[in-house]
């Protein structure tokens, strides 16, 4: 049975599950914009991070390089996208 | 068909790779999808015209429970892949039950949601900000919707032809599909939720 729950993806829930915790925190206690979105982007990045490393075992083959190549670019472009119109419509530079 | 009995049977043939690699691609482009909603979102955020603000109609707890559904379900789907990888095909169907009966779960908490948004009238065409909100998780909540049949399609597959290089290749495919929804839920938990009732 317990080959079943590889320590790995144990471990790595757990941890998934602490950092969902750390980022209710900008809930629960009263903080400012800046400190909660610090947090938060802390938390969510590493979150995803595991899921991609651990879950989707992105790294395992020898196409790891094109693989990891293809997610930084499409992150690239995601946050490009972000903040070009953050950028634009709501900080006005 | 030349297989490679030395790597996990989702990768054993050359074909398979490349479909895995392909499917990355799909899902770089579905990061670029979700990053032009993300950008819409905090562009309109504040654009509540008559109707309510984020702060008025979020509540926590059915935020929490889809939150916890849907990264559980993330866990039991690479469990599956981890049984389909040793050889226990009973072990690996019974978490894709698992994991489809957690998305359906979550679905039930979001459409609640959405029937509840709606009713305190905050619908699609409200103002900007829920018009971008109801998109935004909407079509999050499709993809879910999408997987749930496309995992029931697998579970039936594996089930009449057992794991075979095609069979564990597409559950592993679907794997992959599962643990991006589950990222960008952290997402939008994160930066429309959490964000919002700060």
């Amino acid at each position: 049975m317990s080959e079943l729950f590889p320590r790995k993806q144990v471990m790595s829930f757990v941890f998934s599950l602490i950092l969902t915790g750390v980022a209710l925190t900008v809930y629960f206690l009263d903080m400012s914009f800046a400190i909660g979105m610090t947090i938060l982007l802390i938390t969510a990045f590493v979150q995803a991070s595991v899921q991609l490393a651990v879950f989707m075992h992105a790294g395992e083959t020898k196409d790891k390089g094109s693989i990891y190549l293809n997610i930084y670019y499409a992150f690239a472009i995601a946050i490009v996208t972000v903040l070009g119109t953050l950028l634009i419509m709501i900080w006005d530079m | 068909m030349k297989t490679d009995h030395s790597l996990p049977l989702e990768y054993s043939t050359e074909q398979n790779q490349l479909n895995i690699l392909g499917f990355w691609i799909f899902i770089g482009a579905e990061i670029m999808l979700f990053a032009t909603l993300f950008a819409t979102y905090f562009t309109l955020a504040n654009r509540t015209g008559t109707g309510p603000a984020g702060s008025e109609i979020f509540e926590i707890t059915p935020v929490l429970i889809e939150t916890f559904l849907l990264l559980t379900s993330s866990f039991t789907i690479g469990l599956a892949v981890h049984a389909m990888r040793i050889g226990k095909k009973n072990a690996m169907l019974t978490f894709f039950v698992i994991t489809l009966l957690l998305g359906l779960g979550f679905l039930g908490v979001e459409i609640y949601e959405f029937t509840h948004y709606v009713h305190i009238g905050a619908g699609l065409q409200t103002s900007a900000f829920t018009a971008v909100l109801l998109t935004t998780l909407g079509t999050h909540g499709a993809h879910v919707t999408l997987g749930l049949f496309w995992g029931l399609f697998i579970i039936l597959q594996v089930k009449k032809r057992g794991l075979t290089p095609g069979t564990a290749n597409k559950a592993f495919i679907f794997s992959l599909y599962w643990h991006f929804l589950d990222i960008v839920w952290i997402f939008i938990f994160s930066f429309v939720y959490l964000k919002g009732m700060m």
